[in-house]
């Protein structure tokens, strides 16, 4: 049944960050689920939380964060009550993540070949492995064969002595694979080269290189279609798609682009003010849109079929998060808020079939 | 024309306030800094009231009323009662009915008491000195920066020539060739202590001219003087603030290192350099000569130091959140 | 990086040029202080001993040329440098040339400034690094504390006290003590070929001489190094702190690395430019002789002679100290701005 089939769930997660200004509620009981192998379109404004909300489950929050509740179970364990090293190891070959700007989050000084390779030195049995595999079978291993190796690690015979140098150079020759896989075009030379000397299209690449390398079964890319242009998106989703099949990762794909998580995602997943609001397939969630606030951002998109004078927009303004309005936050800005609107959160609740809405509209 | 530039003034000093505010904030909620604040205003306070607390005239060893004319030399080199006196004629011991704290020195004279009245006389110096030389060198940093073109080439190329010196090398030769009083080697500080504020400022105000708001200005019709001075340099004020008050121990020490050396314009002259060099001569006898003035000095220097860095800590644009 | 040597060797080139004004424009400003300044020192008064004449006094203003007019007397030192004349030194340096007089004293310096870097980067980057990483907790204060004392203490007061503990009362409580004074117990016991003693003493095989050497080179390194170091920590801390806020540690971590490793690979290198600047130009500082320093410790550096020169006035010495100092800090300056080219890839010219 599919509803054993999640990877990832997320109860009720509350995150807030000290300020001066006063305690940011970010996360105000955020509630998600992941299933195997789909790619999630994790949709909000700007500021909504959908990147704490990746960043928690990656234990990648600033110091002056604070997880105050909620759980974030993982292939059935709660991430948040592991230590701070077992995350970090499920990192190195579990959870990957591409951010937004690879400019700012690729290492300026240091090369591309030192940067990627090292994603591979993390996990040197895997390389033992492939190079005994190649000296026994006496094939070249590439990195998409890796992809299919998860499950059969112990089985290799591990008495072959295996040399530093031979890890090395087999940790090089999968960086120069897997920058093909990615579409990068003269992986050799890319590989000498700093961050600064690549185009934005082609650091983007490098970046889900990175992420690729560990074979994780849990993905995260933060609006990683944003900072590009419009033909770069396209190449980048496109191969995003490539390696869904390939991989056999789940997907949480963050951006505030309707149309991106249109085209890519199998479910969409609308935040807002620190809260999940709606969740549903994603033609579902375009055709019949529950939630007062998808709704009327489906409204605002301009179509380009039938052109209006003026474009809609939500009124009022993204709620402040250090005295963000009580019950369900959406409430000031909503045509239909009710009483009960303003003294509790709504739950999300599955109302249709695999439809999800926390909304007192809707049930609840 | 004038309101729209006065509108955004009075909305830049809105927004200033608050600043200062959390500034002011994040500043309490250190603790080193407040330790530094503390210890500075007591010695500013101590400043301005040494010559109330203690005499002026007991720095003068020759004319001391009460000795008629001399510190008698059984006073010499003390440290405090039953302290042994073994030069002139023979050794014996100090019995006189004076207690000293501190020790005297070289003259006799209680070295608390010269200590407490050579404070005013290095901050006062350190106070001169550093003002003169961050208006002096900012006001150059911020018409070079501003105008541009061939004065600043003119101006970084002097303070070249400034800055391939050491600070105290310039500050000797200029010492010693315009002569030992005070103003004179007051001068000579000041002119070598002037160079990194026109850098500081030149920085500050390129930085500034990289934003949209000067050219903002110019289009609501603001004159250059004005956007200079009512816009630009309040914005920049702030790491100049910090560079003064971290030159202010600097200062300190530097004009103490003259009088050490021997640039002092009287050797009875009540000053930390000054008192520590009398003893340089005794170092071993009377080690004391030496390491309260230069204690002081220390301390002294230690506060300034504190609030300085504190307030680079907290003015730091990338590290406040 | 073809390309980019080229346009580095213009850009050396043109620097080069651009020290020759500045060096000319020391020259003239010292020049003028020492000689022509009305109200200082005679510029004769060094070579003048109390028993002269006023004969023999007008025969050496003479023989120095001091009686020409100011202008003409900087033409003439021009030319003279230009042959490798420096002129002679006053009576308080024997007479000798002030070029000879400066290089003999100066290997003295550059063993002190090279022995005091040194404890400044082994002590300050550690110092800075740990107090970026435990921002405001202890050991941040605690650095912080040490490192602004270093900064506020006067320089000849460290010394002072170097020299109370370590050498009197060490010695008073018959504890094995340090040499007060002097870089050498056992002057002449070996050849002189460097001229720095540790190095000499290592050339020449004689272990003692070396570590009589070393011994009287502990205090006065520390004591300039006490005061540099703290600078050196604050620097680092600043420059960790901002590296570590960086998105690229955010990537790093997100890889899995060690905590570890983030620092050590990805961070140091990042926020170790702007402290190998810093560094370069504090060495060059003190290669212009520790004054105090060397004045409290009396070593036989060019710091303290140059002290000595200024109250005799000896324009000839000051001449040639101000400008080898002036050099060695603009080249200094040039050699780290070119080092910075080649530790951050992005810098192009």
């Amino acid at each position: 049944m599919r509803e054993k089939n999640y990877i990832l769930e997320v109860k009720d997660l509350k995150v807030n960050f000290h300020t001066y200004r006063g305690e940011v509620k970010a996360l105000n009981g955020v509630d998600l689920k992941l299933y195997r192998r789909e790619i999630l379109g994790l949709v909000g404004e700007s500021g909504c939380g959908k990147s704490v909300t990746a960043l928690t489950i990656l234990g990648l929050l600033p110091q002056n964060a604070c997880v105050i509740g909620g759980e974030i179970l993982f292939k059935g364990e709660d991430l948040l009550k592991k230590s701070k090293e077992d995350v970090r190891i499920l990192r190195t070959n579990e959870l990957a993540t591409v951010f937004q700007d690879p400019l700012t989050y690729l290492n300026p000084v240091l090369r591309i070949e030192t940067q990627l390779k090292e994603v591979f030195m993390l996990n040197k049995k895997l390389l033992r492995q492939a190079v005994i595999a190649q000296k026994a079978h006496g094939k070249n291993v590439t990195f998409s064969s890796l992809l299919s190796w998860k499950e059969e690690l112990a089985t290799e015979p591990s008495d072959l002595k295996v040399s530093r140098a031979e890890i090395k150079k087999m940790a090089k020759h999968l960086c120069v694979d897997i920058l093909g896989l990615v579409k990068l075009p003269d992986p050799e030379r890319i590989l000498r080269q700093y961050p600064f000397e690549l185009s934005g299209g082609m650091r983007q690449r490098t970046m889900i290189a990175m992420a690729l390398a560990r074979r994780p079964s849990f993905f995260v890319a933060d609006e990683i279609t944003t900072a590009v242009d419009v033909t770069i998106q396209a190449q980048i989703l496109h191969l995003m798609r490539e390696l869904r099949d390939k991989m056999d990762a789940s997907t949480i794909m963050i951006t505030h682009d309707l149309s991106v998580a249109a085209e890519i995602a199998d479910r969409i997943a609308v935040m807002y003010g620190g809260n999940v609001v709606e969740v549903a397939p994603t033609v579902e969630i375009f055709r019949n849109p529950l939630h007062p606030y998808t709704t009327m951002l489906m409204k605002s998109i301009p179509n380009v079929k039938k052109p209006v004078k003026t474009l809609k927009s939500i009124p009022g303004t993204v709620p402040e998060m250090i005295n963000p309005p009580s019950g369900c936050r959406f409430h000031p800005r909503c045509p239909f808020a009710m009483d009960k609107c303003r003294k509790k959160r709504p739950k999300l609740i599955e109302t249709i079939e695999r439809h999800e809405v926390a909304c007192y509209l809707i049930g609840g | 024309m004038t309101s729209n530039s006065t509108k955004v003034r009075a909305g830049e000093w809105a927004a200033r306030w608050a600043d200062l505010k959390y500034t002011l904030y994040l500043l309490r909620k250190n603790p080193l800094v407040m330790t530094g604040s503390v210890i500075a205003i007591f010695f500013i306070v101590l400043a301005l009231l040494a010559n109330f607390i203690v005499d002026p005239n007991l720095a003068n060893p020759t004319g001391y009323p009460e000795f008629h004319g001399q510190y008698p030399f059984e006073r010499k080199f003390v440290w405090n009662k039953d302290s042994i006196i073994n030069w002139g004629p023979g050794i014996r011991l100090y019995e006189g009915p004076e207690q000293f704290y501190l020790g005297t020195d070289n003259w006799g004279r209680d070295l608390l008491k010269m200590i407490i009245l050579a404070i005013p006389v290095d901050m006062e110096n350190a106070v001169i000195i550093t003002v003169a030389a961050a208006v002096f060198g900012t006001l150059i940093g911020a018409l070079a920066g501003y105008i541009g073109g061939v004065i600043d080439e003119v101006v970084l190329r002097i303070t070249d020539i400034f800055f391939a010196f050491p600070a105290l090398v310039l500050a000797l030769v200029f010492a010693a060739m315009i002569g030992r009083s005070i103003p004179t080697l007051r001068l000579a500080l000041l002119l070598v202590w002037w160079p990194p504020y026109v850098r500081l400022m030149r920085g500050q105000i390129l930085g500034e001219k990289e934003k949209g708001y000067v050219e903002a200005l110019r289009g609501l019709g603001a004159g250059h003087l004005r956007i200079l001075f009512r816009h630009i340099m309040p914005n920049s004020i702030y790491p100049i603030l910090v560079q003064a008050t971290l030159d202010f121990g600097g200062v300190i020490l530097t004009f103490s290192a003259l009088m050490f050396l021997g640039f002092s314009p009287s050797p009875s002259l009540p000053e930390l350099g000054n008192l520590a060099a009398a003893g340089y001569e005794h170092i071993f006898e009377a080690p004391w000569l030496i390491i309260f003035p230069g204690l002081t000095m220390l301390i002294i220097a230690l506060a300034f130091n504190l609030v300085g860095d504190g307030l680079r800590d907290v003015l730091d644009p990338k590290l406040r959140r | 990086m073809g390309g980019q040597q080229v346009k580095v060797y213009e850009y050396v080139i043109r620097r080069l040029i651009l020290m020759i004004f500045v060096l000319l424009g020391v020259s003239i400003l010292v020049f003028y202080l020492a000689r022509g300044f009305p109200s200082g020192l005679a510029p004769w008064a060094p070579y003048i001993d109390p028993k002269m004449t006023e004969e023999q006094i007008q025969e050496v203003i003479r023989a120095h040329g001091f009686d020409q007019p100011i202008l003409l007397q900087y033409f003439y030192w021009l030319r003279d440098i230009l042959h490798g004349d420096w002129g002679l030194t006053g009576i308080w340096a024997q007479g000798r040339p002030a070029n000879e007089v400066f290089l003999s004293h100066f290997p003295y310096t550059v063993e002190l400034s090279v022995t005091a870097i040194i404890l400044t980067v082994a002590i300050g980057l550690p110092l800075g690094i740990i107090s970026a990483l435990k921002n405001n907790k202890l050991p941040d204060h605690a650095s912080r504390i040490i490192a602004l004392t270093g900064y506020s203490t006067p320089s000849y007061w460290f010394g002072f006290i170097l020299q109370l503990v370590f050498f009197y009362y060490f010695s008073l409580w018959g504890l094995p003590h340090l040499p007060s004074s002097g870089a050498s117990g056992m002057e002449g016991a070996v050849a002189r070929v460097t001229g720095m003693p540790v190095l000499d003493g290592l050339l020449a095989g004689n272990l003692e001489y070396t570590i009589d050497a070393i011994r009287h080179l502990i205090l006065p390194a520390f004591s300039l190094a006490f005061i540099s170091l703290g600078f050196l920590a604050r620097i680092v801390r600043a420059s960790m702190l901002e590296v570590m806020r960086q998105d690229y540690i955010t990537l790093a971590r997100s890889k899995g690395l060690k905590e570890r490793v983030v620092i050590y690979r990805h961070a140091l290198k990042n926020a170790l430019i702007p402290a190998v600047t810093l560094t370069g130009i504090f060495f060059a500082s003190l290669l212009g002789g520790a004054m105090i320093t060397e004045y409290v410790f009396a070593w036989p550096g060019v710091g303290q002679l140059s002290l000595r020169a200024v109250f005799q006035g000896d324009s000839n010495f000051l001449l040639v100290y101000t400008l080898m100092i002036a050099a060695i800090i603009v080249i200094a300056n040039l050699v780290v701005d070119v080092a910075y080219i080649f530790l951050d890839p992005r810098i192009k010219y």
